[in-house]
């Protein structure tokens, strides 16, 4: 079997799995390392949380999973670039959601110019004022 | 303290601007930033307290008078502002505005342009097709458009920039953060 490219917010991995017209097909395996979540009975489970599969028929291709479908029932988008094999997957809309809404700021890693990689969540306990800034 | 992160291919697109500084300088290559926080344009500031909870979000500030006679942006304001903040906790009124979320073609931009850097990088030519396809999905995003643009080899200082200077302004200036007083 072939390999799919996924570009995951924080990071790059191949896993075993192949795209077929507009389905990402991976086996269920992989889901946890990608998603964070994992196909079972009741649907797609974290922790002790699980999000109903309404339509496993999506879902399930023979042994395979669709990882765009698994993506978008627990709120992640996917976007697929079939002639290369690859698929980039967006953060979850809760924790965006959750930073405009919530007012939480959602923690993230991120190398510095010498790739050490550091994380908001490091500085927890001072006033931060996070700056986005560019070249360009 | 600041964290400063830019949203930059390369260290070496960064060095020049950091000579000096002690703070933190992080690079985002994919701009996760850009999608975690719906940042539109930079520079963008998020006030971040001892929590962990949004303070003030994004707001466009600038820490020098550069580029005053384009923007009206002075930093003196900010800076002030700041100061307040870490110094007794007030915050400006502002500060409780609510930031407009990504629809579903900004985050499809910014899932095109993660693509197009990928493809990039490993130098497919196939990359100009995605950084084409996110430009049209979020046209008036400065993360996605003129950060496409020293990457495709164009000057983000030149042509292009002026005409999507020119568009964003007859659009009414949209900006995912506090409008600015005009």
């Amino acid at each position: 079997m072939s390999t799919v490219t996924v570009l995951m917010p924080h990071e790059t991995i191949e896993v075993t799995g192949q795209c077929v017209d507009d389905l990402v097909l991976v086996d269920r395996s992989v889901l946890p390392d990608v998603l964070g979540w994992e196909l079972k009975p009741q649907g797609l489970c974290r922790d002790d949380e699980c999000v109903p599969v309404r339509d496993r028929e999506l879902l399930l291709h023979g042994d395979a999973v669709d990882l765009c479908a698994a993506a978008a029932a627990v709120g992640v988008d996917s976007m697929l670039a079939e002639d290369t094999d690859l698929v980039a997957l967006s953060v979850p809309t809760s924790v965006r959601s959750d930073a405009l809404k919530g007012r939480r700021a959602p923690d993230f890693v991120l190398p510095d110019l010498n790739g050490e990689d550091h994380s908001l969540e490091q500085f927890a306990g001072r006033k931060r004022l996070l700056v986005a800034f560019a070249s360009w | 303290m600041v964290i400063a992160v830019a949203l930059d291919e390369t260290a070496d697109d960064v060095r020049p601007f950091t000579e000096g500084v002690s703070f933190p300088v992080l690079l985002d290559r994919d701009h996760v930033l850009a999608e975690l926080y719906a940042i539109s344009n930079v520079p963008t500031v998020v006030w971040i307290d001892e929590n962990g909870a949004i303070a003030r979000p994004n707001s466009a500030e600038v820490g020098t008078d550069m580029f005053v006679d384009i923007t009206g942006v002075r930093p003196d304001e900010h800076m002030d502002q700041v100061r307040r903040w870490v110094q007794s906790g007030t915050l400006p009124s502002d500060a409780d505005t609510e930031i407009r979320d990504l629809d579903s073609d900004e985050i499809d931009a910014r899932l095109a342009f993660r693509i197009a850097v990928h493809l990039r990088r490993i130098g497919q030519p196939s990359a100009a097709d995605w950084f084409a396809s996110a430009v049209e999905l979020a046209p008036m995003d400065f993360t996605v458009r003129r950060a496409a643009m020293p990457l495709q080899g164009m000057d983000p200082f030149g042509d292009q920039f002026f005409e999507l200077y020119a568009e964003w302004k007859s659009a009414g200036h949209p900006y995912h953060g506090i409008p600015r007083r005009r």
